[in-house]
């Protein structure tokens, strides 16, 4: 019963973020462009933080990767968006590959400490390589001529970026719920839980870290490719240790033990930015003072506070 | 959603306080709003804060004297931080949430580059007032897109000219590690060799990050390559630390020829007094001892009034740029964004650094950078002064339109 209760609410929620543009005012819609953009970010790093119980520093290593290479394809290329989607996806999750393959045989801080390391190495090459990259100036003034499939979209209206961004964040957040789901998502709420006992039970827990990291590199690669067209622009700060720590935040902020937690996180932390950066400057002092809240008094973040409350009430 | 509402009542209550001390025509509407956005955080603020000096200037001055089209004036700010993500969205935030009728600002050229591109989606006028790189009228202009204050390809065919009368051959720079570093030696670097083709062009160069605080193994590596001219890009509180740091190393004692392409804003002057060594050649994209007209005398003399002392180059571009739309503005007779955008090009204005006007094939206006060698310190305003001052010709170091690059 509360379970559909759920679902149905779930619905009402995708059926009014597609409504938005029709009711809410015009800026809202890039707040929402951006919320589902950081929503699915964030989502894919709690398959490797909630899920699988690592805590990487490095995630917009992957997120940049995604930016710089949809940007780089509608530039040079003048690629249709998705096929540009597919690539950064592709090259996202062969950097999660290189990079995972050291970074798993570690655990706990050593490993936080390798994704931060490994992080701070793919900003620098971004920052550095001008001839490429375009140093800290970043790539932009590319177009996106067309979406691809023969759909007649204009990409250069936000009110149809953001539908397009809707539609293949709903997706993406389905596949991955699909796997947090399947035995495979099972198998890596047990690692997280105790890995000696899944070693015991025969499996290869660094393969499986490695799977749930380059997945999760994937996803943010994706969500980082369709930021680039939405800022018009990729920057190396997309790849900085600080949009490293936002998932972690909007984790935490939204609770990391529901799938749609880290959903919830991004959206207050940019709903609480946009309002609080409109009357003061010191937006950092207060997340801080919401996130020590938090993580002192509900450590399973809002939406996990309010559905464990919720989920138990007339049992 | 509440708060927003409540942000709204509050401007609203303001806007009418405001009315209310103004002219009766003007009660009856709206204001105008001008969204402006600067570096307003960070090492580089006081840039930002200039800027909105100049603005606020002109701003006052235009309400007391009865606003423009007979509306009151006002102005909504934004940090862009100096990132062109951060300005993009508070482009949007000014175009869409407080439904600004013109845009100002822009600080770096990074940021500009990122920029430019979108403002025709806003379908809003959008005057730059401070970033000079020569794409945004040029390979990336636009309809939509102008710039009152000078470029790259402007200062450093100014800066080539003086640099080809001097007797250094061998040729060197260092900047910030951005497209405002690196255009400003590809363009002095090619003006050089076209004007004298014997000039050595150094493999030697030194680009410090923009906001690095320790200049000095950039400096010795320069001093060790011993070049004989040196053009400098850095700016800001940067150039400010480079100063100090360089002083401290002798590098104002080998007899180079050093040329500084931001050297004589006055804040940069300002922070650094005497410790501006004498004797360099120091530009600016306006000098406010440099002109001698109306508008120039009053700008200098309110802006002297009102702030204490002598007025930056970006508070000058950024006063100019609100006159430039009132101006287009009531050419126009309208607000309305497509139109006060056709309005400005060709127009030409009277600023404090002249006759300014804004040429339609690139939307560049026909301004000169000036340049001068530092002198002795100015008595009242506690700056270096500059000495042979050199204003150029506007038609002489503009680029041609068509080697901008720009089709309008």
């Amino acid at each position: 019963m509360k379970q559909n209760i759920l679902t149905g609410v779930l619905l009402a929620v995708i059926a009014l973020l597609v409504a938005l543009p029709w009711f809410a005012p015009y800026f809202y819609i890039f707040v929402f462009t951006e919320i589902l953009i950081l929503g699915l970010f964030a989502v894919s790093f709690n398959l490797i933080f909630g899920f699988t119980g690592m805590l990487s520093f490095g995630h917009a290593a992957y997120f940049g990767m995604g930016a710089y290479t949809t940007a780089m394809l509608l530039l040079h290329l003048d690629w249709p968006l998705l096929y540009t989607l597919v690539a950064a996806m592709a090259l996202s999750g062969l950097l999660a590959l290189v990079i995972g393959f050291f970074c798993v045989r570690l655990s706990e801080v050593y490993f936080a400490m390798l994704t931060l390391a490994f992080g701070m190495m793919v900003f620098t090459i971004a920052h550095s390589w001008r001839d490429v990259t375009n140093g800290s100036d970043g790539i932009a003034g590319f177009r996106i001529s067309e979406f691809g499939l023969g759909l007649d979209l204009v990409m250069g209206n936000p009110a149809v970026y953001y539908h397009v961004t809707l539609a293949i964040v709903v997706i993406a957040a389905l596949v991955l719920y699909v796997i947090s789901r399947s035995s495979f998502g099972l198998i890596l709420k047990a690692i997280r839980q105790n890995p000696e006992r899944v070693a015991f039970c025969g499996l290869n827990v660094r393969s499986y870290r490695l799977a749930s990291f380059v997945i999760a590199g994937i996803f943010a690669g994706l969500a980082g490719a369709l930021m680039a067209p939405f800022l018009r622009v990729a920057s190396p700060e997309l790849m900085h240790w600080s949009l490293s720590a936002e998932p972690v935040l909007m984790s935490i902020l939204g609770g990391t033990g529901y799938f749609m937690g880290p959903f919830v996180g991004a959206a207050l932390f940019v709903l609480l930015e946009t309002w609080i950066t409109s009357y003061t400057g010191a937006w950092m002092l207060f997340l801080g003072i919401v996130l020590a809240l938090m993580v002192m008094f509900f450590r399973k973040g809002v939406l996990g506070t309010f559905l464990d409350w919720w989920m138990n009430k007339n049992d | 959603m509440k708060q927003f509402n409540a942000k709204n009542l509050m401007v609203s209550t303001v806007t009418a306080a405001t009315l209310s001390l103004g002219t009766g025509n003007a009660m009856a509407e709206e204001p105008i709003r001008f969204g402006a956005i600067y570096i307003l955080s960070g090492s580089a603020a006081t840039y930002g804060e200039f800027a909105q000096r100049g603005i606020d200037l002109a701003v006052e001055e235009i309400n007391d004297s009865g606003g423009i089209l007979q509306r009151q004036v006002e102005v909504l700010y934004e940090d862009s931080q100096g990132k062109a993500a951060t300005a993009i969205q508070a482009a949007r935030k000014l175009a869409y949430q407080d439904n600004v009728d013109a845009l100002l600002g822009l600080d770096s050229s990074g940021v500009a580059q990122g920029m430019v591109p979108t403002v025709p989606e806003l379908q809003k006028p959008f005057i730059i007032t401070h970033a000079a790189t020569p794409d945004v009228t040029g390979n990336l202009c636009n309809e939509f897109t102008y710039r009152i204050s000078v470029n790259v390809p402007q200062n450093q065919k100014a800066a080539a000219m003086i640099a080809a009368e001097t007797d250094a051959k061998r040729w060197t720079t260092i900047g910030p590690d951005y497209a405002f570093g690196h255009q400003t030696w590809e363009y002095f670097g090619n003006y050089l060799k076209e004007m004298k083709p014997e000039v050595e062009l150094m493999e030697q160069t030194a680009f410090p990050r923009f906001g690095a605080e320790d200049f000095t193994p950039f400096i010795n590596g320069i001093m060790d390559a011993d070049p004989e001219g040196i053009i400098i890009s850095t700016w800001g509180g940067d150039l400010v630390n480079f100063i100090r740091q360089a002083n401290n190393l002798g590098f104002f004692d080998q007899g180079y020829e050093v040329m500084f392409t931001v050297g004589a804003a006055t804040e940069v002057l300002d922070a650094l007094g005497d410790q501006m060594p004498e004797g360099v050649w120091l530009s600016t994209r306006y000098w406010y001892d440099a002109y001698d007209n109306e508008a120039n005398t009053r700008f200098v003399e309110a802006y002297l009034d009102e702030y204490g002392s002598a007025p930056s180059y970006n508070s000058e571009g950024a006063y100019a740029a609100i006159y430039a739309y009132k101006q287009a503005m009531e050419a126009a007779g309208t607000t309305d964004g497509p139109a006060v955008a056709k309005a400005l090009s060709g127009m030409t204005m009277e600023a404090p650094n002249g006759t300014v006007t804004f040429r339609p094939g690139d939307h560049q206006a026909m301004v000169s950078p000036n340049w001068g060698i530092s002198g002795p310190m100015h008595p009242e305003h506690g700056i270096r002064t500059l000495t042979d001052i050199r204003v150029f010709d506007p038609e002489e170091v503009a680029r041609p339109v068509e080697e901008t690059g720009c089709t309008l």
